[in-house]
């Protein structure tokens, strides 16, 4: 039973961007192909197309030699295509069994035994009858497999789908996925991770700007070949020195509890720790075991007891973000669009939002429009953000560029610490190693950061310590020089 | 003083009559919602209703085509709320205020022509067996088909949303617009239905009111209780029979208010009209404290408007 799917000429143009540029592609089942691109390469959309979500403007795809038409994802289900979005297509309030049957037509004990047998048989462990919203990140990917597995596919595409996994979940969602590929699915893996590709796949190709650059087989390619094919450029490897033992204390945190009222929320318990001058902190997890209120205490955004937070040598736990700005302190949040920047605003305002009492950005109430236009345009060349228009709204901006700007507004007051949570979240290989260089420099000018991280790579690359946080709990603090990415899993995972 | 126990019976039904028209309006609203239309407009969907049925019933003479002549006037006026903000895109708050002041207008247009009519009597179920249970009999006989329908409706509204397959999609397209139409599930059709259904259950909360509760014509004869009802299904979190427990208590204490200002209790007349109000908030606000069920049952997308993006 050999499943063979052809993807031929296929083009879609948005206003302003060529999304998918007269791209042809085949597969065929028993081989695991990645799609590899950068954000914005066009590797989503063709795989959007393959699943019924976007129309093209031109070109056919074929499955076993059949012209497939495809205008609705219910067309794609019908024709065997499964596939695993990156950002889960689930009912949070629903039941894990909700949401399966949702979209079946069988009676619903069939189901449950159908269900059931395909837990057992790869070894997935899930109670049907909790509400998604639950479940863990891997849990809720386990559960869009199965809805997929349930329909039997002959195709299955997955987008990304380790963005959200530990390095265990990682390892079993390849095994899941050999497996499947084994049993004669035809698996297109989408990513932008170069590690994964190498580790899972037997041929990939590369999209760049909305064209196919290259298919090739796996065993003639490494990470470099890829690196480089990916970007379009030869990208420069980056190391951080190790810093030198300093012992002069910059912040120190004791005892920092927080009990959300919110039951959605994770509650802080006994956190300690301090960060030295010129030192990178490196705070790895899973998403939702706390960073985010860790963040928000640390930024002020949630005050605590004043005693908690010693920032040279004085006690800042009862002051908000902008008090803390006044003793230099600096965040950068998760969520670039929604916490760091106001995406209808234009730059230079979203610069201004940071008003430091300093910058003079204000005149008895009054904006004091060209100083601050000044001052972003001083950021804009410094850090490289990629626009000359400092009138631009800022949602226009590319996530990269974004970041680059929202680090550069903490940066130009010169603070003693960053604070920033994954501030590589989302962007492609040439902003990532933008950001990282800034970071070291950070750290060499005898400044500090604290980074709060899901990428466990990033983390080993850029700090000087580094712990664990699992369900509001710090582990101790390690120095980096003697973790490794399979440590930081274990531990991320609760174990000891 | 004596009183009798069947005048206690008595009472009970008047409370649970008065709370008919807010249980249908509710469920109804209760359906649009769960399926993330926020509709301001059950005010102006019901008197619609109301003028609907009584001018159907008196023009035409027959009860029951100015009862379900009310249900289709109220499937009319939310369609126009549907098209615009389903097909159109329009914002769903002001959609629906200007809705609602929309029916009131042309209610009240409408209407001139039948004010001081006098309605016509609704048949009334099990009459005989009214004085066969003391207590129980009132409150069990002699009302009408509507009101036995209301008094159904939240169980089936439950039984609907947690065991069909149609409610599940409701409360999934409800859940997330995005990921129900990714899994080839026609969101604004399922919108557009359950608005509809939502004008269908106001029209026929009006029609109660103008046909049987209070059988004639009165210009803006619904007074706010369109705005109850959305109240309620917001303080109930969204869950029928809570709706049903909200309803009650808000019909209770409006005629028990009423009995009191008539008896001459020294209480402000101002407090004791505004008793129903805060009463029914407290109540529902402390039964629906669980903040992890209202997130279980609130439907996230909520007034947000689903455009599919290709």
């Amino acid at each position: 039973m050999n499943t063979n799917l052809k993807i031929s000429n296929v083009t879609k143009i948005y206003p302003g961007c060529v999304a998918n540029d007269n791209v042809s592609l085949e597969f065929n089942s028993g081989k695991i192909y990645a799609l590899l691109g950068e954000n914005g390469a066009g590797k989503s959309t063709l795989v959007k197309i393959l699943s019924g979500v976007i129309i093209p403007d031109e070109g056919e795809i074929y499955l076993n030699k059949n012209n497939l038409k495809l205008n609705s994802p219910l067309d794609a289900k019908k024709n065997d295509i499964g596939m695993v979005f990156q950002h889960f297509n689930l009912f949070e309030t629903l039941s894990v069994f909700e949401n399966l049957i949702i979209d079946s037509d069988e009676q619903r004990e069939s189901l449950r035994e159908k269900i059931d047998s395909i837990m057992k048989k790869y070894n997935f462990s899930i109670d049907l009858d909790i509400p998604v919203l639950n479940l863990s990140a891997g849990q809720k990917q386990k559960v869009e497999i199965i809805r997929c597995l349930i329909r039997n596919p002959k195709v299955l595409i997955m987008d990304e789908p380790t963005s959200v996994l530990t390095e265990q979940e990682t390892s079993e969602l390849f095994l899941s996925l050999k497996k499947f590929s084994e049993e004669g699915i035809l698996i297109i893996y989408i990513t932008h991770k170069l590690k994964e590709v190498m580790q899972l796949c037997d041929e990939v190709a590369v999209m760049r700007r909305g064209k196919l650059v290259s298919v090739s087989e796996i065993k003639n390619e490494n990470i470099e070949s890829l690196a480089n094919k990916m970007v379009g450029q030869n990208l420069k490897t980056i190391k951080k020195k190790k810093a030198k033992n300093s012992s002069d204390q910059l912040i120190k945190i004791t005892n920092l509890n927080f009990t959300s009222e919110d039951p959605f929320e994770t509650n802080l318990m006994d956190i300690n720790f301090s960060v030295n001058r010129g030192e990178c902190l490196g705070i790895a997890g899973i998403s939702g075991n706390g960073q985010s209120e860790l963040f928000q205490v640390l930024s002020g955004e949630i005050i605590s007891d004043k005693n908690c937070i010693e920032f040279n040598n004085n006690y800042i736990g009862d002051l908000n973000p902008q008090e803390r700005r006044e003793y230099l302190m600096a965040f950068s949040p998760e969520d670039r669009l929604e916490q760091a920047a106001i995406p209808q605003m234009k730059i230079f305002e979203n610069v201004a939002l940071n008003n430091f009492k300093s910058s003079n950005f204000f005149n008895n109430g009054l904006i004091n429009e060209n100083k601050i236009k000044e001052h972003s345009k001083k950021i804009i060349s410094d850090f490289n953000v990629n626009t000359d228009n400092i009138e631009l709204k800022s949602q226009f901006l590319s996530g990269g560029n974004l970041q680059k700007l929202i680090i550069g507004r903490e940066l130009i007051t010169s603070p003693d610490l960053l604070i920033c949570f994954n501030p590589t979240w989302g962007l492609d290989v040439g902003a990532i190693n933008y950001i990282h260089e800034t970071l070291i420099k950070i750290n060499e000018q005898n400044k500090s950061i604290i980074l709060i991280s899901t990428d466990t790579d990033e983390l080993l690359k850029l700090s000087d310590k580094i712990s664990v946080i699992h369900k509001g709990k710090l582990s101790k603090i390690m120095n980096a020089e003697e973790v490794t990415s399979e440590k930081l899993g274990i531990l991320m995972g609760g174990a000891n | 003083m004596i009183i009798d126990i069947n005048f206690i019976g008595l009472i009970i039904a008047s409370i649970m009559a008065s709370a008919v028209p807010l249980i249908l309006a509710s469920c109804g609203e209760l359906i649009t919602e769960r399926s993330g239309v926020l509709n301001l407009g059950v005010e102006g969907m019901m008197i619609i209703g109301a003028i609907s049925g009584f001018a159907l019933m008196t023009v035409t003479g027959s009860l029951i085509i100015a009862i379900f002549g009310a249900m289709l006037a109220g499937v009319l006026i939310s369609s126009i709320f549907a098209f615009l903000t389903q097909t159109l895109i329009t914002n769903h708050v002001a959609t629906g205020l200007a809705l609602t002041i929309f029916g009131i207008g042309i209610s009240a247009m409408i209407g001139k022509n039948f004010v001081g009519i006098p309605g016509k009597e609704f048949p009334i179920l099990f009459e005989s067996l009214k004085d066969t249970i003391p207590l129980i009999g009132p409150i069990l006989f002699g009302h009408s088909i509507v009101f036995y329908f209301a008094f159904a409706l939240p169980f089936m509204t439950n039984y609907f949303l947690k065991k069909t397959k149609i409610g599940l999609i409701v409360r999934a397209v409800g859940d997330s617009p995005v990921s129900a139409s990714n899994q080839g599930i026609k969101v604004r059709l399922v919108r557009y239905l359950c608005i509809l259904y939502g004008g269908a259950m106001s029209g026929l909360a009006g029609a109660y009111l103008s046909m049987i509760y209070t059988p004639q014509w009165i210009e803006n004869m619904t007074g706010g209780r369109g705005w109850i009802a959305l109240a309620l299904v917001v303080f109930s979190t969204w869950n029928p029979i809570k709706i049903l427990i909200g309803a009650m208590i808000f019909g209770g204490l409006t005629i028990i208010q009423f009995h009191m200002q008539a008896i001459g209790v020294r209480i402000p007349v101002q407090f004791l009209t505004a008793l129903p109000y805060i009463v029914t908030i407290i109540v529902l606000v402390v039964i629906s404290r669980d903040s992890r069920k209202i997130r279980l049952s609130t439907p996230s997308s909520l007034g947000k408007s689903f455009h599919k993006d290709n």
